[in-house]
């Protein structure tokens, strides 16, 4: 992949529209160092890998996405929210912009889960399954999913 | 893809409770109603089937933990099977499948 284009999506920022956004998030999972040959060749490993990684990003990106729709725009369903997927040779990078309430990212605590919560979940799970997570409060409130495409343990 | 469930209940002590497709934030509170029914019956054991689970959320997580609760609260115990792939991986990731006795 010479170059690393990023694919922008914008929808209206409401539970509806998850299942189309978790669809094209799967797909950008998939260009990630792959040219259309390596994709055809893929081989049983890579492909566990692969499926590991859809698995993590998606639900770090399900839990973000209800967070907006839920926490940001108070399931009100205005406003929108923007999605910027830039598949890198090894990684892939989701910036998602929306203009809903800002967010302290920092004060949410690790849920107990010795406790079986019932809530509360949603930035831990997103936490663990990237890479990186990062949120920079708006207008636009911005954030930044990142994750890599390896083995666990491998750097 | 929607949320699909429906119960299976043959045997008069033991009913399952079999999901598909994605339990989120959008679908969780479909489940209510079966939920409430399910306690009411007050069954030795509620088997949650997955195997056609596609996709959970912290949401769908927190309905399957509240009928674990409720089970607990009325004498039924409850485990989960069939989980698979992104379902799986989400329980795991929350310490939930030694406690739902998922094999």
């Amino acid at each position: 992949m010479a170059d690393t284009p990023t694919i922008v999506l914008s929808m209206p920022a409401s539970l509806q529209y998850r299942d189309l956004a978790v669809r094209c998030v799967t797909s950008a999972c998939h260009l990630i160092g792959q040219s259309a040959d390596d994709v055809a060749n893929r081989d049983a490993s890579r492909l566990e890998l692969q499926r590991t990684f859809d698995a993590a990003f998606i639900s770090a990106f399900s839990e973000i996405f209800n967070n907006i729709a839920i926490h940001a725009y108070e399931r009100t369903g205005e406003g929108g929210v923007k999605l910027e997927l830039t598949p890198y040779a090894d990684h892939l990078v989701l910036e998602i912009s929306d203009n809903g309430k800002p967010f302290d990212l920092s004060s949410v605590p690790a849920p107990e889960l010795e406790s079986l919560p019932e809530g509360g979940m949603g930035i831990h799970i997103a936490r663990a399954c990237l890479d990186e997570l990062d949120y920079k409060p708006g207008p636009p409130n911005r954030w930044r999913l990142t994750k890599y495409l390896r083995e666990e343990g491998e750097e | 893809m929607a949320l699909t469930f429906s119960t299976i209940d043959d045997d008069a002590n033991e009913l399952v409770l079999k999901l598909g497709g994605q339990l989120d934030a959008l679908s969780a509170s479909e489940l209510l109603p079966t939920i409430d029914k399910i306690i009411a019956e007050k069954r030795k054991l509620i088997v949650v089937e997955l195997s056609d689970l596609e996709l959970i959320d912290s949401s769908g997580v927190a309905a399957i933990v509240a009928l674990y609760k409720r089970s607990r609260a009325v004498g039924s115990k409850l485990k989960v099977v069939g989980a698979r792939d992104q379902p799986l991986a989400i329980f795991k990731l929350l310490r939930m499948d030694k406690v739902f006795n998922m094999a």
